[in-house]
Order: C-alpha cells, then sequence, then structure tokens
C-alpha cells in the first residue's frame, strides 16, 4: 500500500476520473490510472476504444469534461511548452516542401533541452534521407521523422501513437531497439499499438482500453492468466460426452470439432486433473499459455457480452 | 520562434512559382496595364498620372497577393494534414505558428513592393522625392498586415476543396473593388460608392496620397484599423474555435 502511494506521489502522468464525451458517446469513461518513471507501457483496445482520445487528453490537445490530467505536476500544455514531452501522434503532420534535415532542425530548436541534430537523425534512422524533401517520404519514412520530432531534445515522457504502422519488420525492430534505448535511460514511454506481439515484447506495462475504461492493467504475463491462462487440446477416441467436458473446473471456453477438443482453462492443472478423473484417454494433449492476442480477445469478448 | 520564421521562409524562397506570383507577376502586370500610358495623362480626381497612379495600386496588389495567399492555403493544408497539430506538441508557443506564418509572408511582400517601384522607376519614369520612396514603401509594407490577418481568418475558416475559391474571390474581389487594377474613378457611380469602404481602396490611398505629397487621410486609416480589427479578431476566434476541436 506504502509502495503505491509512494508512487503515485511520483507520477509522470496521471489521470483522475477523467471522462471525455462526443454527443452521446463516452469515449474516455472514468478513467482513473498514473504513469511512473521508466515504464514503458502499452495502450491496447479495440478500435473506438477510447485509445486516441486518451493520448489527445495527455497531450492536452483535448480538454476533459471532467476529471483532471495532469502530467509531470502540471497541466499537459504546461509540461510540453517545458519540453518535457515528445510526442508523436498518427494524426500529426509533417510541414511540407522542406528537407527532413531542416524539419529535424527545427524540432531541435523549438526544444529548451535539445540532441545534437545529426544525433537524432541517426537515431531515427534518417540520417540517409535527411536531404529528401520531407513530401516524398514513404510511410514508413514518415513514421521515422516523426519519431524523430518526437525525440528532439531531452524530455522525460515519450508518448507514441501507432508508432510502427507502416513500417517494414526490419524498420520495426530497429524502432523498438531506439526505443528501449530511451527507456533504459529512465524515459516513460507510452505506446498504443494494435500489434499485440510489440506489447508483449516491449512493454512492462499493459493496459488494456474498452469503451473509455480501464479493463486491465498489468505486466503482459499478467494480463495473459487474467484471460484464462492456458490453452488445452486433445483429441479422444470414441463418442465425446460435451457435458462432462463442459462441467471441468476452471474452463473459460471450450470447443469441440469432432474428436478434437479445445479449451481455455483458468486453472490448467486442476482441468486436467478433472479431465483424467473422468476415466478418458485424452490423446496429443498440449497444454500451452494464451498469446496476448487470445488473452486480449478473451478479456474484450467478455467485457463486450457483459450488458452495459 | 526565430527558428520556423527562418525555415518558412527558406521554403517560401525555394518554391519559385509562388515566388513569381507574388514578386514578379505584379510589376508584369504594371507594365500591361501602365505601358502604354503617356506620362502626361492624369487620373481623374488625383492628380497623378497614371504611372505613378498605377506604381501604388500594383505594389499595393503585390504586398496583398503575398500575404493573403500565403497564409490561407498553407494555413488551411496544414490544418488539414496534421502540421498544426505536430507544431501543438512541441513547446512553441500557441500562436507561434501564426505570427512566424505572417512574418514570411511580409518578407516576401518587400521584394514585391520594391520590385514594382524599381519597373516604375525605370521603364516609366516615375520621379519621386526619397521621403516618398521610403514612406511609400513603409505604408505598403505595415498597411499588408491587415490583409495578413484576413488571410490566417480564412485558413482557420476553411479547408480542402473550398479554401482556394474563397481565397480567390476575396483576392480578386479586394483587388478589383478596391481599385488596383483601375482606377475607382473609372467605375460607376454606385460601383465607387461600395469602393469608399473597401479595405484595398483605402490600403491603395495612403500610397496616393504620399506620392501627392499629403498625409494619408484620418478616414483612410481608421477604415484600415477597422478591417485590422475585424480580420485580426475573427483569426483569433476561429484560430481558438480550431484549437479547442483538433
Amino acid at each position: 500500500m506504502t509502495t503505491t502511494a509512494v508512487k503515485t506521489a511520483a507520477a509522470v502522468a496521471g489521470f483522475d476520473r477523467v471522462t471525455k464525451t462526443y454527443g452521446d458517446v463516452r469515449a474516455v469513461d472514468g478513467l482513473t490510472l498514473a504513469l511512473h518513471p521508466g515504464e514503458t507501457v502499452a495502450l491496447l483496445g479495440p478500435n473506438g476504444a477510447g485509445k486516441s482520445t486518451t493520448l489527445d487528453l495527455l497531450l492536452g490537445l483535448k480538454r476533459p469534461d471532467s476529471g483532471t490530467v495532469s502530467v509531470l505536476g502540471t497541466e499537459p500544455r504546461d509540461a510540453i511548452v517545458a519540453g518535457r514531452v515528445g510526442a508523436m501522434l498518427q494524426s500529426g503532420g509533417l510541414m511540407e516542401e522542406v528537407t527532413v534535415a531542416e524539419l529535424v532542425r527545427l524540432a531541435c530548436s523549438l526544444h529548451p533541452r535539445p540532441y545534437p541534430v545529426s544525433e537524432v537523425l541517426a537515431r531515427a534512422g534518417v540520417t540517409q534521407i535527411a536531404d529528401r524533401k520531407v513530401d516524398k517520404l514513404s510511410g514508413g519514412q514518415a513514421q521515422r521523422v516523426r519519431f524523430a520530432l518526437a525525440t528532439a531534445g531531452d524530455s522525460d515522457l515519450i508518448v507514441l501513437d501507432e508508432p510502427t504502422t507502416g513500417m517494414d519488420v526490419t524498420a520495426r525492430q530497429a524502432f523498438w531497439a531506439t526505443m528501449r534505448e530511451q527507456a533504459d535511460r529512465g524515459r516513460t514511454v507510452l505506446f498504443a499499438t494494435h500489434y499485440l506481439e510489440e506489447a508483449d515484447a516491449i512493454a512492462d506495462r499493459v493496459l488494456v482500453l474498452h469503451r473509455g475504461r480501464l479493463l486491465a492493467d498489468g505486466t503482459a504475463a499478467e494480463i495473459k492468466a487474467r484471460a484464462g491462462a492456458r490453452r488445452i487440446s486433445f483429441d479422444l477416441d470414441g463418442p465425446v460426452d460435451q457435458a462432462a467436458l463442459r462441467a471441468l473446473p476452471s474452463l473459460t471456453r471450450c470447443d469441440v470439432s469432432g474428436q478434437t477438443v479445445r479449451m481455455q482453462s483458468a486453472d490448467a492443472d486442476a482441468t486436467v486433473h478433472a479431465l483424467y478423473g473422468l476415466g478418458l484417454y485424452p490423446r496429443n494433449l498440449e497444454v500451452a499459455g494464451l498469446g496476448l492476442e487470445q488473452a486480449f480477445v478473451a478479456i474484450t469478448a467478455a467485457e463486450e457480452a457483459r450488458p452495459s | 520562434m526565430n527558428a520556423l520564421i527562418r525555415l518558412e521562409l527558406a521554403r517560401a524562397l525555394r518554391n519559385r512559382k509562388s515566388l513569381f506570383f507574388s514578386v514578379a507577376y505584379p510589376s508584369i502586370l504594371f507594365l500591361l496595364i501602365a505601358g502604354t500610358a503617356d506620362s502626361t495623362t492624369k487620373v481623374d480626381g488625383t492628380g497623378l498620372t497614371l504611372p505613378t497612379y498605377m506604381m501604388v495600386s500594383m505594389a499595393s496588389f503585390g504586398a496583398l497577393t503575398a500575404v493573403l495567399m500565403g497564409n490561407s492555403k498553407r494555413i488551411a493544408k496544414e490544418r488539414e494534414n496534421g502540421w498544426v497539430r505536430q507544431l501543438r506538441l512541441t513547446p512553441l508557443p500557441g500562436r507561434g505558428y501564426v505570427l512566424a506564418k505572417t512574418a514570411s509572408a511580409a518578407v516576401v511582400s518587400l521584394p514585391a513592393i520594391v520590385m514594382v517601384f524599381l519597373v516604375a522607376a525605370i521603364g516609366k519614369d516615375v520621379r519621386l522625392d526619397a521621403w516618398q520612396w521610403l514612406a511609400l514603401t513603409g505604408a505598403i509594407w505595415a498597411g499588408s498586415l491587415v490583409f495578413a490577418a484576413l488571410g490566417v481568418a480564412i485558413g482557420y475558416l476553411a479547408t480542402g476543396d473550398a479554401v482556394r475559391p474563397i481565397t480567390m474571390i476575396t483576392y480578386f474581389g479586394l483587388s478589383i473593388l478596391g481599385g488596383l487594377w483601375m482606377p475607382t474613378t473609372t467605375f460607376p457611380g454606385w460601383l465607387q460608392d461600395i469602393a469608399e469602404w473597401v479595405p484595398t481602396r483605402a490600403y491603395a490611398a495612403l500610397g496616393q496620397a504620399i506620392e501627392q505629397s499629403q498625409a494619408p487621410h484620418t478616414g483612410d486609416i481608421a477604415l484600415l484599423a477597422v478591417f485590422f480589427v475585424l480580420f485580426s479578431g475573427g483569426a483569433a476566434w476561429l484560430y481558438r474555435k480550431d484549437t479547442l476541436k483538433a
């Protein structure tokens, strides 16, 4: 309890019962959360879950209808003016008819604690295209330029909205390598993504948003565990007694197709133990953890099924 | 903010097409209109020769082109492609963007004014005192701020397909009604009555007063001041609305 209180006091960013509505739609609904120094946090959610609105609120581009958003102890806008936040948004465009180097130089001059231009270019992997006109870039190159703008100076919080969209696999890996380096320097990184494997591989903490509310908040492992941690599959000989199978303990899901049975269980050990207790002889038995992707689907699907 | 002004300027100077349009085009138009006129015929009611009269009109027109076109289309486009939004994620103060746009447009408008003066002095023997040249440059340059504010307002008012026709109608409307292309004295009476209240007419009248060795008329300055307040107030209101929405 004490540690939580200490952490909250030193939060890099905080949402306190924040609500934002557009007409009848509650894009963000009573959101409360805190980001702590040095964390790399992934923000997940299906389309329309409120990810973009959450980032806009965090960056002071939108104002909450109620509740408060604070960044580094001040209003979001003040934190940005102080150069303490670097951000790239999907909706953020680039100035046209100038070169990549000119644009990055601009971002460096606007920052109160800039890094050398050559360093920013190199880190974002755009040194080779530094003399190219911004309007002539591919989608992935433009993303890297946006990243360069977001990391032009020494900021405490880096916010990235779908940063690797449009990048190929190699570029994506290179991107996350630089991002990890940023996190290692003690920066807090918050990124929204729909590549769940990225969240799984990179984030210390995963936030799952659904209809503007925080559905899950924990490490990727915790979220997987929460979703009904394990997947069990096997084949049976002879007639399959579905009712008996469905009555097995800790099941969250059970699909039977022909002789093949696929289940998800919150406690795979207990389920398998009870399975043998039925006197069955399962063949090709496999017990495996859920991927974050399946966990995510499981969590959001369970929430969808609930009447709102 | 200086960095943004420098970059805006570098970009403006690199764009040959728009540079030609705002710097050379007014001078060419001046030669087309005043080219065949002799240097003795006076424009009715002004005591100025046609080349002298048109020199101020075209210098004003050039400045108008640079600031109005420069601001409106670019702001609308950059609002649309998200650059304005991206800039709001940098430590640049909110108004810095608009100020940088206006400042760089004002830098381009200066050569447009001077170019018309040179062409008029060399090609059409327009002769004025040194103080008149300086006062003309200053008055036309300062007066262009009124239209820079209008350009900002249009840039925040419209987007996409709408911004071009709105800019063009405003631009040609102001140019023609204000008598920048032909003296308002050639208009029918009812049109002259309307032109009386058009800001570009008052704008050109500043320069014509200086050419006649007079102080600019208080009425013209007041009219321009009122339009400046209107345009910049409108721009500020639209800017704030856009900021809340984005």
